[in-house]
């Protein structure tokens, strides 16, 4: 494998992480930790494999996978945020059914199958003229529809939290929900509209899996993608711009044990390149010490009674 | 007077009165059982099974002979461990997401000792066995605690990512130093006898173990409340600020939740190789961690009540598992039962609260009429 094919792979499968970890650090910036990611992630990966292959069109895919991502976001906004119940508690009980309920629902949809299904999923889109550039061309003008979409939306998603009002009515819903309230904003309204928004965006990172990578459903098909586009978030430092390179490493790690494992270098087993990012998030997590840690983060809003 | 004129008022006092939290909290819970099992119900319909059929089968076949009553207990046992890993954490207001991994590790240090010493007697090498994977998981997850304290790292972000380098660390492990002696598959050669936990009921899986995870379980609640120790763990978890003003050492305190903790998921481990397996194999009981989560919180954290929710659990699994072999049901559906009875109790903790806090509200009231 060329160094040109492990880089691009790498961009590849850190699409979805980009996209989920920019997801979870608009809804922490409101202060509600989004803990049902693993499960939305198999949720979307599940609905958009459903929608593109009952309707031919993965478009249809994108447009299933986003619809349960809210339906997940609207369940889990009411136990968090109007039940006001604790979000790591419901978050990994979410986790548990959907884990199973995908597979559940995946048998009443297609019964059994001996083989798993497929679809084609999106292909390479070769930019022309850009693509042609020696080295970066390759990289990064011959991926899917997703890969491009998802890397402009990066700077939209950092001016959108940085220089607008909306962005500043979301940060100052984490750091400071009373001033919110005083400013006549609903605090449980904007985190209610805000999980509800980024489930459906999460569950879109998902079904990148199946759509826009393996063309198939399985029941291990996220494995724990959806906890690393969580902890990007914290490396990331709650920055869309530090999920985007948070996003790149963790890519870059799974490229290189596929790169390991294909070639004839033994010198590192490759489950020290498998396990090397998540040693590295736990050393960043310990060695950093300034974080932009909402301030209200976790913390459900009880409004004062007058 | 104000006395009689407020019970007079309204069901609402008479059910403030007659009931207590304790009382509140079960019937909660079997409340949210039944809506979590009527939901998984709903769902069968969508493969033409008829729902209260698929009931009445699953607790006829979890108790048909006394191999699978046996069974239920077999697979209670890591459950209740892995359970108290998380609960124990939580009552501290710490949480342990990594009991899985903290499971492989104890896996890793029980089937190392039992290969490696199996020419003790029996009582040797499964004291030694017990001990290393106590030993081995709990400083596994000591770290997390002295992240914690020292580094202020977010445990929960911590200890979900240590799963994955335990699992790393058990792969190489079983492709390498561990592998069975044919060198075929992932996994470890069967150890001796004299390092098998001996069955309660002989044929079936259901061994004493079960009777050291309940132990375990009796322990912790000892622990927790009636002991200095235990009392500093609920102190740091109701007000972390007021227990360290009070000369807590919060410190020393998440260091030694982790510590424990690791350490029963750690015997979780031991359980399953010593007891059941008898070796270690790659990924082998993958949702270990996630279902004793969920044990956990169908438990409310309590040591008691998780040893209840574990039986219920394994009951479903036993019963389960024989009606998906006999109809067309998939395993999965198992999953949804446990799944959806977790999510009402986190739904029924809001009536539990609710209750607390009006029974509480009400006790002000009287007080303040009194004076």
């Amino acid at each position: 494998m060329s160094i040109i094919l492990l880089l691009s792979r790498a961009l590849q499968m850190s699409t979805p992480l980009i996209l989920g970890s920019t997801a979870e650090v608009y809804s922490e910036k409101t202060g509600v930790m989004n803990i049902a990611i693993e499960g939305i992630f198999l949720l979307g990966a599940w609905g958009g494999f459903v929608g593109a292959y009952k309707s031919g069109s993965i478009a249809f895919g994108f447009i299933t996978a986003l619809l349960g991502g809210a339906l997940i976001g609207v369940l889990y906004g009411f136990i968090t945020i109007k039940l006001k119940q604790h979000q790591i508690v419901t978050g990994v009980a979410l986790n548990i059914l959907l884990a199973s309920l995908t597979v559940f629902m995946y048998r009443v949809i297609f019964g059994v199958q001996l083989t798993p299904l497929r679809i084609q999923p999106l292909e390479r889109i070769s930019i022309p003229i850009l693509a042609n550039i020696p080295f970066f061309g390759e990289i990064l003008f011959n991926q899917n529809i997703m890969t491009y979409i998802v890397l402009l939306m990066v700077p939209i998603a950092y001016w959108i939290l940085f220089r607008t009002r909306v962005g500043l009515i979301i940060r100052s819903t984490g750091a400071n929900p009373e001033a919110v309230d005083a400013a006549g904003i609903n605090v449980e309204k904007v985190r209610y509209t805000t999980i509800i928004i980024t489930s459906s965006i999460t569950a879109v990172a998902g079904s990148f899996y199946t759509l826009g990578f393996l063309g198939m459903f399985t029941s291990d098909i996220i494995g724990g993608r959806g906890w690393i586009a969580f902890a990007i978030c914290f490396l990331g430092n709650w920055h869309p711009i530090g999920a985007l390179l948070g996003a790149l490493a963790f890519g870059l790690a799974d490229g290189l044990s596929v790169f390991f494992q294909t070639s004839s270098l033994n010198l590192i087993p490759n489950e020290f390149i498998i396990a090397l990012p998540y040693i590295l998030t736990i050393i960043a997590t310990v060695v950093r010490k300034k974080f932009n840690v909402p301030e209200y983060l976790g913390t459900p809003y009880i409004k004062e009674e007058v | 007077m104000s006395h009689l004129k407020n019970r007079s008022n309204s069901v609402k006092d008479l059910f403030l009165d007659k009931f207590n939290n304790k009382l509140v909290l079960i019937l909660s819970s079997v409340f949210s059982i039944f809506m979590g099992l009527t939901v998984s119900g709903l769902l069968m319909l969508f493969l033409n099974q008829n729902p209260v059929e698929a009931y009445k089968l699953i607790i006829e076949f979890a108790f048909i002979d006394s191999y699978n009553i046996a069974n239920i207990f077999a697979k209670s046992t890591p459950l209740i461990l892995t359970a108290l890993a998380f609960g124990f954490a939580f009552k501290a207001k710490l949480f342990n997401i990594g009991a899985q991994g903290q499971f492989y590790i104890g896996v890793l240090a029980a089937v190392f000792v039992s290969l490696k010493l199996g020419w003790m007697p029996p009582f040797f090498v499964l004291s030694l066995s017990l001990a290393a994977s106590f030993a081995a998981a709990g400083i596994w997850a000591s770290f997390i605690g002295y992240f914690k304290a020292y580094f202020n790292a977010n445990e929960f972000l911590v200890s979900m990512m240590s799963t994955y380098v335990a699992v790393a660390i058990m792969d190489y492990l079983l492709r390498g130093p561990l592998q069975e002696s044919k060198g075929e598959y992932p996994q470890t050669d069967l150890i001796p006898n004299t390092a098998k936990i001996p069955t309660f009921i002989n044929g079936t899986q259901f061994h004493y173990g079960f009777f050291a995870a309940v132990g375990a379980a009796l322990i912790i609640y000892y622990i927790l409340w009636h002991t200095r120790l235990g009392f500093h763990i609920r102190a740091v978890g109701q007000n972390r600020n007021a227990a360290e003003f009070s000369g807590i050492n919060e410190k020393k305190i998440f260091i030694i939740v982790f510590l424990i903790c690791g350490g029963l998921a750690g015997i979780a481990g031991f359980m399953q190789v010593n007891g059941i397996n008898h070796m270690a194999v790659q990924g082998f009981e993958a949702d270990i961690g996630a279902a004793g989560i969920g044990v956990a919180i169908l438990g409310n954290a309590n040591p008691i009540g998780i040893v209840f929710a574990a039986l219920l659990f394994s009951t479903l699994e036993v019963g389960g598992l024989m009606l998906t072999q006999t109809s067309s049901l998939p395993s999965s559906i198992i999953g949804i039962m446990q799944g959806s009875v977790v999510i009402f109790v986190v739904i029924s903790y809001f009536i539990n609260n609710k209750f607390n806090i009006l029974k509480r509200k009400r006790k002000l009231i009287n007080n303040g009429e009194e004076i």
